[in-house]
């Protein structure tokens, strides 16, 4: 999977975002639990389960009155729909098992999620698009 | 209103090497200067996002009939593009490309490759064509069409090192695209041959 | 507790990073002249509490080294900066989200060049990620970057023809070389994803050995 034209994309706009995430102390991804301890093994199923974590519910909350924003935010979405259908052929070859570990992990970020409003959690989602990639790209 | 001006007609895609250009005819109103306005749907929007469209800014209220719409079909999705005139305050109905346009379907075009020997040195220069494309390379000395080796290369901008030859010989390269966000190569660009200082009898 | 605070506030609060050497960096705020002093403060991202940095409370200079506390490169934060002047103070004024992986500079890599008759052989060395002491263990950038690469440039003096080559280990030789001639390396990181670039490292130059 490149993830190089989305960095691209998330770079171009990643201080517009992130600047409208005013809370300090919440993050959706790295806290309580990083994304960093996730084991190798569950690596597949969590980026999968992420894919579409941010096509069904971040994305189309994260509209602005900024028409570059906008148009970057769509096509950071389109990529992310077309990553994950390359990972979805890998979930049909049965490469991307989904354990107990890795369940229990997205749950955790689906909590940080709704913990908050729905338009301050898709912000806040979408400005740590960094937090996954540097992950994702974690060799 | 919006009827009186005709929607633009032969709305089509130009896709060469990963640049897409959106074009359409001039919609002719005499003695008037008509503007056109330009916006795009990826896949997304169309399922995720109650099938919004985005306008393309550098393309609002363009007199231009095309608009390069690359820095935005940046997926590798199914994408509708739309058109519509603008004559003062009046409008036309919206004209939409027939199908859908992915970028997988852009033509691809062999490099520009120059070959050339310095010494016993192989080298190459390949005319630069954006990050999205990476450059392979075949080269053989001539004779030896089985032993065929292979470099890929991202960065070129200069004058880069392919090998070193052995004295005398003739070695051959030719180079090809290949564009890894949609998994595709160019067809090769013509081989070209150059043959390396030296006497042949020296043996490396 | 807080002073009425109406100096005017610092500017320009930024992170500069080299090889992820982290230091806080500020402009004086507009007007006021000598005497003002400064603290500093600094945020995990996603855990939010703010910790004072005792070595920069007080100080007159506009800088604050922050790499310590910042060299977990799997987290991002925040730094904030308050100024003091005769007893009024200004606002906290922060950074933006600091990402110690994205947003360093990577130094160019150290090059050695030697030369063994007509041929000239490089090796590159890539910088090390910052460390609290010499005597702990060193990270070098390539463990930090995986798909860390090298781009070389080799200028023949004489007739002034330069070639470039990209490699992913570490060493190069070129072989069949003219001799007596002097040839001048640099060399530059590249890092593809994210996207990363180092400056090119000064020329070294070293002469191939003359025909006997």
């Amino acid at each position: 999977l490149s993830m190089t034209e989305i960095r691209a994309g998330f770079s171009a706009i990643k201080a517009n975002i992130q600047s409208r995430d005013p809370i300090r102390s919440r993050s959706i991804l790295s806290h309580p639990h990083s994304l960093h301890k996730v084991k190798s093994s569950d690596r597949c199923c969590i980026t999968h389960h992420l894919f579409t974590f941010y096509v069904d519910k971040v994305f189309k909350h994260c509209r602005t009155e900024d028409s570059f924003v906008n148009r970057k935010i769509s096509s950071i979405a389109n990529s992310f729909l077309g990553a994950r259908r390359r990972l979805g052929q890998c979930r049909e070859q049965n490469n991307c098992v989904c354990g107990e570990e890795s369940t229990e992990k997205f749950k955790q970020i689906l909590a940080n999620y709704e913990g908050l409003n729905v338009t301050s959690a898709a912000m806040k989602s979408l400005g740590e698009l960094d937090i996954l990639l540097d992950w994702m790209e974690k060799s | 209103g919006d009827a009186l001006l005709p929607a633009p007609q032969s709305i089509s895609i130009l896709s060469t090497n990963m640049k897409h250009f959106l074009t359409w005819s001039p919609v002719i109103v005499q003695g008037a200067t008509v503007r056109y306005s330009v916006e795009f749907q990826g896949e997304y929007e169309r399922d995720y996002a109650n099938g919004s469209w985005i306008p393309i800014s550098e393309c609002s209220l363009t007199t231009a009939t095309v608009c390069d719409i690359t820095p935005d079909i940046s997926a590798t999705v199914a994408y509708k593009l739309r058109v519509r005139a603008e004559l003062g305050a009046t409008r036309s109905r919206w004209g939409t490309m027939k199908g859908f346009f992915n970028r997988v379907t852009t033509s691809l075009t062999p490099p520009l490759l120059r070959v050339l020997a310095d010494g016993h040195h192989l080298l190459v220069e390949l005319a630069d064509m954006g990050p999205a494309f990476q450059f392979r390379l075949l080269y053989w000395k001539k004779g030896q069409e089985s032993r065929v080796q292979q470099k890929v290369m991202r960065e070129v901008s200069s004058v880069v090192h392919l090998d070193t030859m052995e004295a005398g010989a003739e070695y051959c390269v030719k180079a090809q695209t290949h564009v890894e966000a949609i998994d595709r190569s160019s067809s090769f660009s013509p081989t070209q041959c150059v043959r390396a200082q030296g006497d042949t009898s020296v043996r490396l | 507790g807080e002073l009425y605070c109406s100096l005017p506030n610092p500017r320009n609060v930024r992170f500069e990073s080299i090889n992820m050497k982290n230091v806080l960096h500020w402009s004086a705020p507009e007007g006021t002249g000598d005497g003002v002093l400064y603290k500093v403060k600094y945020a995990v991202y996603g855990v939010g509490k703010w910790i004072r940095k005792p070595e920069c409370r007080n100080i007159n200079r506009t800088w604050c080294d922050l790499s310590s506390e910042t060299s977990d490169y799997e987290e991002q934060y925040y730094a904030s900066v308050k100024a003091f002047l005769n007893g009024t103070c200004s606002d906290w004024m922060e950074t933006t989200r600091f990402n110690p992986l994205t947003d360093t500079k990577i130094d160019p890599p150290m090059v050695s060049v030697s030369s063994t008759g007509k041929s000239i052989s490089i090796i590159l060395t890539a910088p090390e990620k910052w460390k609290r002491s010499p005597e702990e263990e060193s990270v070098s950038l390539l463990q930090v970057y995986p798909g860390l690469q090298y781009k070389v440039s080799v200028l023949n003096k004489k007739t002034k023809k330069r070639w470039f080559f990209s490699i992913s280990n570490n060493s190069l030789v070129v072989p069949w070389l003219e001799p007596g001639t002097t040839y001048c390396v640099s060399a530059q990181i590249h890092v593809t994803t994210p996207l990363l670039d180092s400056g090119f490292s000064k020329e070294r130059c070293i002469a191939t050995l003359k025909d006997k």
